[in-house]
């Protein structure tokens, strides 16, 4: 039997968990600070315009994106059937990737933020070249995945490795293009576009094809059945491929480019539909035959739940990018709704579950508690109803209210009807669903304190007395 | 014939793998050509600026524009046009209360009342206040001349003019320094009935369509006095004359171009996350031509040129706070400004927008006699910027604020035009 070193995984898996912590402490500190008792802390380091990226960088890089990393490195081995290609160079890159992250994202505040969205990581801090250091970082982790893969002695490649292959390049590609590609191409609109390209592909090609490998291998993992199909499995893996990457723009619909490009967009984005489904219906098929672990494992709940959100969020993406459904939620809590669905609700939902299987394996010992466990699940579903509901209903009401102004035949008309209506009122209709999406963030920010009490008492503690079934380790 | 290594790399990524490598890279860089490169060529709206007036405010005016506020009550902004010779295009204008006098041989620049064409010229000229008994005398000459124009003046209670006469001078330098008239939003722009009386055209800009220029440039002669232990400044027709860039720019002077100020405050709206916020784009929407527009006329939505000398755009993916595009029309008051970033919640009720008091500096002795800080730099340059916003996709004479909207907007919501 091969000989595992995950202390790679460890390194990563330990520091995002805090930072899965961290980030929602600044979500919820903001989602209070600034909308219900808003501006209480005031001042130049702390307004919601520095805190903002700090929530968002904390969670999608120091959090998820660490997250899966460290999940790679314990499966990507796992599915080769030998250790990761060289741990030195994966102690190497996660200290650079530490360094160059949270330097990078935490300093805001001072001024740091390079202006692009989902690309605010800094070009410099002081003297330190952070984004390119990250990048270094990213690549060595390319390199140590890809030479796992090349020799590894499973022939047969798993589709979780398909997967885990297509993040590699894509988000390589993506990267570079949404933090140097975009200052290189002409001034204004261009720029726009290609930022809005990385922005959908951060999410698209980087955190989907991440999560969906993760889910390939948890699941039948965790529910110790195989996969249902494979097929279906490369059909998704090929329209991710194919259709990710045109449809950026429709982040501006109505906005200043094409119409063309816009048009362009919204077929791509209507085709998304292909992935989801077969992803979708795959998960569901493969835990046909199990249906009575859901009652059981709350590892598995989470991914199942996961994947329920990430069908909601992928049927709401597409018709989002309808020109007429995107007049009324484009620009309003509804995107903020939508992302967090995605990022939280399904690929956080992913990532927790694949670390409930992979801690324990590698420190060898049992969950700590389960019943925590289960709190962790539960609780995390009663911040996640309110947090999400209030965003979407909060922010379609306050699309539908902007339309009023769209009332009539006449500009008096319609101008009338901005003077009956104006742009705060809007703004001072949302205070109540703003208070239920911060009351329900600060129960899941409880849930996730739960979580890492959890994990490192299962690292740290010596195993509860009380029985727990033993988990199938080897691939 | 040995086979194949079959523990070299290559034979390990077996030929699926090395499909999917390929299938990827290709996918990835046809559509990066069709969605990325290709609008670049295939739109030039993308790339070419709105108007020629645009090109000028931005290449012409903004590098050549200097703002200050360093001044001791700082309330009020100083302009100084920084002029060079065979460049910058000048006009004298005379008008019912002010007169010009200039040697017989300048005199063909100056621009008298009712004239059919306004003169410009590149050669530079300024005009200078003089107090001697020469100007004295044609005050008086002109004077008199109103009075005999208007006989029954007392009767009507007819406020007679005091003439403000400027002499117009050639100075010996490149370069010279003057007071601009602007309120430094909009610039001086004519597009008809004006003639240019240079020799041959001194600058590519000098043939578009319409021009800008600086009208009536006064020298710019400073006084400076010691306030406690700061220097100070104002300006005074009998002071010195600033004689270079560097000491316009340096203290006690401390101007800034607004270039300079417009990409500083650029910078701030990326740093401070403005954009979370607040977008930057009038959408082809009616609820966002209404919300952006004037009480008459509804604003035209954004154009992908409007941004292009910008070098970080932010058309935003959020709006919980007013959109910003044509915010230069909509808010033009700088007093509005500094009275909203001391304290939105106050100057706008139900605003959520955190102040942003790091914009002021703290006012120790009370001289701005004002309530809030005096603002500095930071708030300078956001101001400039967010000045930039709708006021240069036309010019002044065709502006969309006066109903002179070149894609009729307004025709098009009201469906009197068709798409």
């Amino acid at each position: 039997m091969t000989q595992f070193n995950d202390t790679p995984v460890k390194l990563m898996l330990y520091p995002a968990i805090i930072f899965l912590v961290l980030g929602m402490t600044f979500g919820t500190f903001i989602a209070f600070n600034t909308f219900v008792f808003s501006d209480y802390y005031a001042g130049e380091y702390i307004h919601f315009g520095v805190v903002r990226p700090m929530h968002v960088g904390t969670v999608a890089f120091l959090w998820l994106l660490s997250a899966d990393i460290g999940l790679f490195y314990f499966f990507v081995p796992r599915l080769c059937g030998v250790s990761l290609w060289s741990p030195t160079l994966a102690y190497w890159s996660a200290g650079i990737w530490w360094f160059a992250l949270i330097i990078g994202n935490w300093s805001f505040p001072w001024g740091t933020n390079f202006g692009w969205e989902y690309a605010e990581l800094p070009m410099w801090v002081g003297m330190l070249p952070i984004k390119t250091i990250f990048a270094v970082a990213w690549i060595m982790v390319v390199i140590n995945i890809f030479a796992t893969i090349a020799t590894r002695k499973f022939q047969k490649m798993y589709v979780s490795l398909w997967y885990v292959m297509g993040t590699m390049i894509w988000t390589t590609f993506t990267y570079l293009v949404g933090s140097y590609g975009v200052n290189m191409v002409s001034e204004g609109i261009s720029r726009v576009n290609v930022s809005f390209f990385y922005v959908h592909n951060l999410v698209g090609l980087i955190y989907t094809p991440m999560g969906l490998a993760a889910a390939y291998y948890y699941l039948p993992k965790l529910a110790n059945t195989p996969i249902y199909s494979h097929r279906l499995s490369m059909i998704g893996f090929w329209s991710v491929a194919f259709i990710y990457s045109w449809i950026g723009t429709h982040h501006i619909i109505h906005g200043p480019v094409s119409q063309w490009l816009q048009t362009v967009s919204i077929i791509f984005s209507i085709w998304l539909f292909i992935p989801v489904w077969t992803v979708v219906g795959n998960i569901f098929e493969t835990l046909r035959p199990k249906w009575r672990e859901y009652t059981q494992s709350p590892p598995i709940r989470f991914l199942m739940m996961g994947n329920i959100f990430y069908l909601i969020t992928c049927v709401q993406g597409p018709l989002m990018a309808l020109r007429n459904v995107n007049e009324i939620t484009s620009k309003t809590d509804w995107v903020i709704g939508h992302s967090h669905v995605s990022l939280y609700a399904t690929f956080t939902f992913f990532a927790i579950a694949g670390i409930y299987y992979t801690i324990p394996v590698i420190v060898g010992k049992p969950l700590w508690s389960e019943r925590l466990a289960r709190w962790h699940f539960t609780l995390n579903m009663l911040g996640a109803f309110p947090f999400i509901a209030a965003l979407w209903l909060g922010g379609f009401l306050q699309g539908m209210l902007w339309a009023t102004w769209a009332d009539g035949t006449s500009f008096a008309e319609y101008h009338s009807q901005l003077s009956r209506l104006p742009f705060l009122e809007t703004i001072s209709e949302m205070y109540w669903w703003w208070v239920a999406r911060a009351v329900g963030g600060f129960i899941i920010l409880c849930a996730n304190i739960l979580f890492a009490i959890n994990m490192f008492n299962t690292i740290i503690l010596a195993p509860k007395s009380e029985a727990i079934h033993e988990r199938p380790q080897q691939a | 014939m040995s086979g194949p290594n079959k523990h070299s790399f290559f034979y390990n990524i077996e030929l699926s793998a090395l499909v999917t490598v390929i299938g990827i890279v290709f996918l990835f860089s046809f559509s990066v050509g069709v969605v990325l490169v290709a609008p670049n060529y295939v739109d030039p709206s993308w790339t070419q600026p709105t108007t020629p007036y645009m090109t000028q405010v931005y290449e012409v005016a903004d590098p050549n524009l200097y703002i200050s506020s360093a001044r001791l009550s700082r309330k009020d902004l100083e302009f100084v046009y920084h002029l060079k010779r065979n460049f910058t295009l000048l006009a004298f204008r005379e008008s019912d209360s002010v007169r010009i006098s200039a040697t017989p041989e300048l005199r063909k620049y100056v621009t008298e009342p009712g004239a059919e064409k306004l003169k410009l010229t590149s050669r530079l000229l300024l005009l200078r206040e003089q107090s001697n008994e020469a100007i004295e005398a044609a005050r008086k000459q002109y004077q008199s001349e109103w009075e005999e124009k208007h006989p029954d003046w007392k009767e009507k209670q007819l406020v007679r003019p005091d003439f403000k006469i400027f002499e117009l001078f050639e100075p010996n330098e490149d370069e010279a320094f003057a007071l601009a008239s602007t309120e430094g939003v909009l610039e001086d722009w004519v597009d008809q009935n004006f003639e240019i009386l240079d020799e041959k055209p001194m600058q590519d800009y000098h043939q578009d369509p319409g021009v800008i220029y600086v009208s009536n440039p006064v020298e710019y002669r400073v006084q400076i006095s010691r306030f406690a232990d700061r220097l100070t400044w104002e300006y005074n027709p009998n002071g010195k004359t600033i004689t270079s860039l560097e000491q316009l720019k340096g203290p006690p002077f401390n101007f800034t171009s607004r270039q300079e100020l417009i990409s500083m405050g650029e910078h701030l709206y990326a740093i401070q996350g403005c954009w979370y916020c607040h977008t930057d784009q009038t959408r082809t929407l009616i609820q966002d031509v209404v919300l952006n527009g004037s009480d008459s006329f509804p604003a035209p939505p954004s154009s992908a040129n409007e941004y292009i000398y910008q070098k970080v755009t932010f058309p935003g993916t959020r709006r919980i706070g007013p959109d910003i595009s044509r915010v230069g029309i909509k808010k033009p008051s700088r007093d509005w400004h500094m009275a909203h970033f001391w304290s939105p919640k106050t100057a706008s009720k139900g605003s959520i927008m955190p102040s942003f008091q790091h914009f002021f500096e703290i006012d120790p002795r009370g001289v701005a006699k004002s309530e809030m800080g005096v603002p500095n730099r930071q708030f300078e340059a956001l101001f400039q910027y967010l000045m930039t916003k709708g006021t240069r996709i036309t010019p002044p004479t065709q502006a969309w604020w006066l109903g002179k909207d070149p894609i009729q907007t307004i025709e098009i919501i009201e469906g009197r035009k068709k798409l």
